[in-house]
């Protein structure tokens, strides 16, 4: 679980090794042996994090369901209404929207993240000595905070004329002028865009090891054979490539689907709530409007769309623990 | 690679990696030239003046050094937080025997997928009513127990390929299964604990959303900036030191350590030589 928002850097790293690597080795405790003589020394090692844990992940996972039960707005006393928030959020047409705009920006992130970073890394992976500046370059926004990413591209997309991006445009077309951010369209689209901005050192870094990760034998065999570059790069490169792209799509989708930081520093989710996501959705109705009950259906909403998209990284975690 | 190197190929992704850093540009030189000089653009070439003078106003306008000294603490406490306990519960998951050792491996393990805004109804009520709102446990408690879902799969990971003469070694020479973490294990498993701190001191930095709702008199940089940019005065040189001091840190961190991510992620994508 990070707290870094749209840019889940601690997971990303921690995650890279779960498809490919999990359960590789035999389990070093043995079962059947002798009782269970390690259990109070265990029990004390892991206490503290069971006690952190357990406030900070399992108590909030049970008690965000819980809270989705009941409709509690600010302090007053708070009232079952079983699904009733679930039926009142898709009855709500600013919700519904969310919904849609969460979908775009998820699927337009992670395809633009993913597909831009894997073509670089195919490019770089003909020349990796000389493309490793360049590479460092693209993966160097990686390691920017969010709110910076978000206030460097404030910066960019300025409407007036110290915008570089009104700018440019302007000079090609004389007067042109537009407000990015304030139009529903345009500001949706710039949060995608800055989020694959900062998304595109991961997937890049991934295929690009993939790639270099190919025996140099497999390559020279090609090469004696007579294959050209773009025959290897088809059949040899691509296809090896794409464990990297698989990790980088489901780390691409697990970010954007928690996105918030990014959001809220570039557009707080307007104009008119265009840019709004679940995960943004849940913050501004519990955390600015106090509807508790309400925020925490939304987040149970998020929380369903998480684990759709995490299904298969569960299984082979589970089925790698041992 | 064999065979020629493609040229077009280097200046393609030379072209396009100028391109990306040109809004780090951006901020860099909004903060060292006259606002004046920079009404038009910060890129105009007309008149090439530099001036450290939002470097020096930042500091009294806005409560910058005390932000940046309790984010660094922050990030150091919870560092510390998750390098001390990850590798004693990754420890006894992997080495030692208990009851309900799977099913807890599997719920701390599984629980990376969780976003953030899970906790952040739960733990709001539960801060206000222990009237915690507002200190720095508030955030360091999530900091650290939600890192674990991530850190002690990352060190048990490296646990795997851990030689196990080395634990039946130690336990012929009367090593308990403390003493045995103590002298065999964390002496040789001092890599992966260094990443997971790296991580883990990166993302306590940059965090937003926990801290701007749960601490209120002492903000960390991120949300310190996100206040600055939130007003209406058009003081971007300001904003622009701001944005640069809160990422300074980090970066640097992650420039330094950028090395391993991607050595690592190498190893860890199976494609060891």
């Amino acid at each position: 679980m990070t707290s870094s928002g749209a840019k889940p850097t601690a997971d990303a790293f921690a995650d890279i090794s779960s498809p490919l690597t999990g359960g590789r080795r035999e389990p070093v405790v043995r079962r059947g042996q002798k009782g269970l003589r390690d259990a109070p020394a265990a029990w004390l090692l892991i206490a503290p994090v069971i006690v952190l844990f357990g406030i900070s992940v399992i108590y909030p996972l049970i008690d965000t369901i819980r809270l989705s039960l009941f409709d509690i707005k600010g302090l007053a006393p708070a009232k079952f209404v079983g699904l009733g928030n679930y039926a009142a959020l898709f009855a709500d047409a600013t919700f519904r929207n969310t919904l849609l705009t969460t979908l775009i920006f998820t699927l337009g992130t992670t395809l633009i993240s993913v597909s831009l970073g894997w073509t670089l890394a195919m490019l770089c992976s003909f020349a990796p000595r000389h493309t490793l500046p360049f590479r460092g370059m693209f993966f160097v926004t990686f390691g920017i905070s969010e709110a910076v990413s978000g206030y460097m591209w404030i910066n960019i997309l300025r409407p007036d004329k110290a915008g570089l991006l009104n700018s440019l445009i302007g000079s090609v077309v004389p007067g042109f002028q537009h407000s990015w951010l304030g139009d529903p369209v345009t500001a949706l689209w710039s949060l995608i865009f800055v989020a694959s901005w900062s998304g595109v050192g991961l997937p890049l870094m991934l295929c690009f090891a993939a790639v270099q990760g190919i025996p140099k034998t497999v390559l020279e065999a090609a090469y004696m054979d007579g294959a050209k570059p773009m025959s290897i790069m088809r059949h040899i490169m691509v296809p090896l490539s794409m464990p990297g792209v698989r990790v980088a799509i489901f780390i691409n989708l697990l970010g954007a689907l928690r996105a918030f930081d990014i959001i809220y520093v570039m557009t707080g989710g307007g104009p008119v709530r265009a840019t709004e996501t679940v995960g943004y959705f849940m913050y501004r109705e519990s955390m600015t409007q106090f509807k508790l009950g309400y925020g925490a259906a939304a987040t149970v909403v998020l929380l369903v769309a998480v684990l759709v998209v995490s299904i298969p990284a569960i299984i082979q975690r589970t089925a790698g623990a041992k | 690679m064999i065979g020629r190197v493609p040229w077009w190929t280097v200046i393609v992704v030379g072209v396009l990696a100028v391109c990306w850093v040109v809004p780090v540009l951006g901020i860099v030189l909004t903060s060292i030239r006259p606002p004046a000089d920079v009404a038009l653009g910060w890129w105009r070439l007309d008149n090439i003046r530099f001036t450290l003078d939002a470097w020096q106003r930042v500091w009294v306008e806005y409560p910058l050094a005390e932000s940046f000294f309790y984010t660094a603490l922050l990030a150091a406490l919870a560092t510390l937080g998750t390098m001390l306990l990850t590798p004693a519960a990754a420890y006894a998951f992997h080495f030692l025997k208990f009851r309900s050792r799977r099913l807890l491996l599997i719920i701390i393990i599984n629980a990376f997928v969780l976003p953030q805004q899970v906790v952040v109804i739960p733990l709001f009520t539960l801060w206000r009513d222990m009237k915690l709102i507002d200190n720095p446990l508030a955030v360091l408690i999530p900091y650290v127990g939600m890192s674990f879902a991530w850190s002690i799969f990352l060190v048990k990971n490296f646990l795997e390929d851990f030689p196990k003469e080395l634990i039946e070694a130690a336990k012929i020479d009367g090593c308990g299964p403390i003493k045995t973490l103590q002298h065999v294990v964390l002496p040789n498993a001092t890599s992966p604990i260094f990443a997971v701190g790296v991580l883990q001191f990166l993302w306590s930095w940059n965090a937003l959303l926990l801290p701007m709702l749960y601490l209120r008199s002492m903000v960390p940089l991120p949300v310190l900036l996100t206040k600055v940019s939130g007003t209406y005065e058009m003081n971007w040189d300001l904003r622009s030191v701001a944005a640069i001091v809160t990422t300074i840190v980090p970066l640097i961190v992650f420039v330094v350590f950028q090395r391993q991510f991607a050595a690592g992620s190498q190893t860890r994508t199976g494609a060891k030589e």
